[in-house]
């Protein structure tokens, strides 16, 4: 009796594994297929499509398709834009809804709640619903086809408020009183005690802002006119909509832009999960 | 001592306001303003570049009527509802599932749970593209391979009418289940132990501790994400621009595209602002919708 129960137990442990692993084979194998292809031929990554192979480093490898994606598809410049962009974005969105999450949570003013309700109000709107005339008002401002461009209509958002809003809520009072007593600031209290003390809040803006930024496809659709400032994600589905089309390229570009992601992943896992928890999810 | 609580409040008004000046000038300028210029445009026969000697004339309810009678955008409105119809059942019975599945104290779970999330780190065009590759519609095409084996004919995927839909389903899917997985997973710690003991005390099997148990009380993450996948299962734009630009015979045309169709390649300003209005409100309606759900808990 006993013994059936523990062998019983031994085949229900096993058949989770099998499920855990074949799970885990559907979302590994895009992405390992994706990487290894970055090695091979067009030729090679054909043949093997329709086996096993297209999984394995197998065949002739080559570093070919990394030196024609830097040399004559100009990787390099699409990358430097999309970091500029990223930087940018990620710089301005972290500090400037910081400082509208703090006055909001920690200061005691005339239009406080007013503000508060006219960022619930502003949440709901969709980006992608003001896309057509968001583009007027680049075109207006004479911000098209840069950088700036690019970033701008990305730095404030009413979600970042509300986390750095929460965080700043639930913060001591005694702590800016105190300082207040001091004779500091409320910008100084900002700036030399509270940002200090916000680092896991900031992180996880950071990288909401940096994967927004990073994967963005509709606004650099609209907003750059040419190559100068084409971001990667607009490089990558220029050359998959090419006349002629090199799928090894298609691969490295794939494979290239997904690693500052992952690296970011690596580093931040804690706060990539949680920031990615409370965007929901990317469009 | 009244003057100088007087004097901080005077000072903690002017630094609030000068500390929300840079975000709601942003805010404001990229978002707010354009959103009442689509109000007001989606009366117009404005152009996005004027021609010349001819102003935007208000044109009524013209463009809205275009809305509902032009066969192409209420196939993007009908395409984006079906798309949201596979896409959030889905997500919400296998995304709970999955993390009911790695909610468990065995060795290695941790690892499988970050496998899951992983696709994560993978931007959205990567993920469409590489996936194209999958659904190649070439008799020797990776997942036609697959079916072959078990003797399926080839399936032309994203170049057939009825397909095309599922298979950018199956990308979204793919990329978004493990981030559900781990939202529903935070929502599964949160369930009392003890609610489990009594169910078994009361002799309930595994299947009925998660219909009456485990259901319930996740009720209220569940709402927040059949809300977020809804919402963004509604914007769907990516996969169309990169792979489909809306075809075959506009069976993937979805809302965004066309307004951006509509608004940025052929120029009218003021029909795609009508698109954008309307969208805005079933959007307006689903965020409404969550208030109501989860209000009616207390």
């Amino acid at each position: 009796m006993q013994a059936m129960s523990k062998s019983r137990k031994a085949a229900y442990l096993g058949l989770s594994y099998f499920f855990y692993v074949a799970i885990a084979l559907v979302f590994i194998l895009p992405v390992l297929y994706m990487f290894v292809s970055s090695f091979k031929s067009d030729a090679q990554i054909e043949n093997d499509m329709s086996t096993l192979k297209a999984f394995f480093p197998v065949g002739k490898l080559t570093l070919e398709n990394y030196r024609a994606s830097f040399v004559e598809k100009h990787f390099g410049k699409f990358f430097l834009n999309s970091s500029v962009v990223s930087l940018i974005v990620v710089c301005c969105a972290t500090i400037v809804n910081a400082m509208m999450g703090y006055a909001l949570g920690m200061l005691e003013f005339k239009g406080r709640r007013f503000l508060i309700s006219v960022v619930i109000a502003f949440s709901i709107i969709p980006s992608e619903a003001v896309i057509i005339n968001r583009f007027l008002v680049a075109l207006k401002l004479g911000i098209i086809n840069s950088y700036w461009g690019l970033a701008a209509p990305l730095i404030g958002h009413t979600m970042y408020i509300f986390l750095y809003y929460n965080h700043f809520r639930g913060m001591p009072k005694e702590l800016q009183e105190a300082a207040v007593v001091d004779g500091e600031t409320y910008a100084g209290i900002f700036w030399k005690i509270m940002i200090p003390l916000s680092k896991p809040i900031l992180a996880t803006v950071a990288i909401m802002a940096f994967i927004g930024a990073w994967g963005d496809l509709l606004w650099p659709a609209l907003v750059t006119r040419d190559e100068t400032f084409r971001t990667l994600p607009l490089a990558l589905r220029g050359l998959d909509t090419d006349v002629h089309t090199f799928w090894g390229q298609i691969f490295t570009f794939a494979t290239l832009m997904t690693l500052p992601v992952f690296a970011v992943f690596l580093a931040f896992q804690k706060q990539f999960i949680a920031s990615l928890a409370m965007t929901g999810i990317k469009g | 001592m009244r003057q100088k609580a007087s004097r901080l409040y005077r000072e903690q008004t002017r630094t609030a306001w000068l500390f929300c000046a840079p975000a709601l000038l942003f805010i404001c300028t990229f978002l707010v303003v354009p959103f009442f210029m689509s109000v007001f445009f989606s009366f117009t026969d404005k152009m996005l570049v004027a021609r010349a000697g001819k102003p935007a004339l208000f044109t009524g309810l013209g463009n809205y009527v275009k809305v509902f009678s032009n066969s192409t955008t209420r196939q993007a409105f009908i395409n984006t509802g079906l798309y949201t119809l596979m896409v959030v059942p889905f997500i919400l019975v296998f995304g709970t599932l999955l993390a009911v599945f790695v909610n468990r104290q065995l060795r290695g779970v941790s690892v499988f749970r970050a496998i899951y999330f992983s696709p994560q780190v993978v931007t959205m065009t990567v993920v469409v593209i590489v996936w194209s590759f999958i659904f190649s519609a070439s008799r020797r095409g990776m997942l036609n391979s697959f079916l072959g084996v078990f003797g399926i004919p080839p399936q032309r995927f994203l170049q057939d009418t009825k397909q095309a839909l599922v298979c950018i389903a199956v990308m979204y899917v793919w990329q978004a289940i493990g981030l559900q997985m781990v939202i529903i997973l935070g929502g599964l710690q949160y369930i009392s132990q003890e609610l489990y003991e009594a169910a078994k005390l009361d002799g309930c099997t595994p299947v009925q501790q998660f219909f009456y148990v485990t259901v319930p009380q996740l009720k209220n993450t569940l709402v927040y994400v059949f809300i977020s996948v809804t919402i963004s299962a509604f914007k769907v734009f990516t996969p169309i621009y990169v792979l489909t630009n809306g075809g075959p015979r506009n069976a993937t045309v979805t809302v965004v595209y066309q307004l951006y169709k509509v608004g940025f390649l052929n120029n009218q300003q003021g029909y795609a602002s009508a698109i954008s209005v309307v969208f805005f409100l079933f959007v307006l309606a689903v965020s409404l919708l969550q208030n109501h759900l989860v209000g009616r808990e207390d």
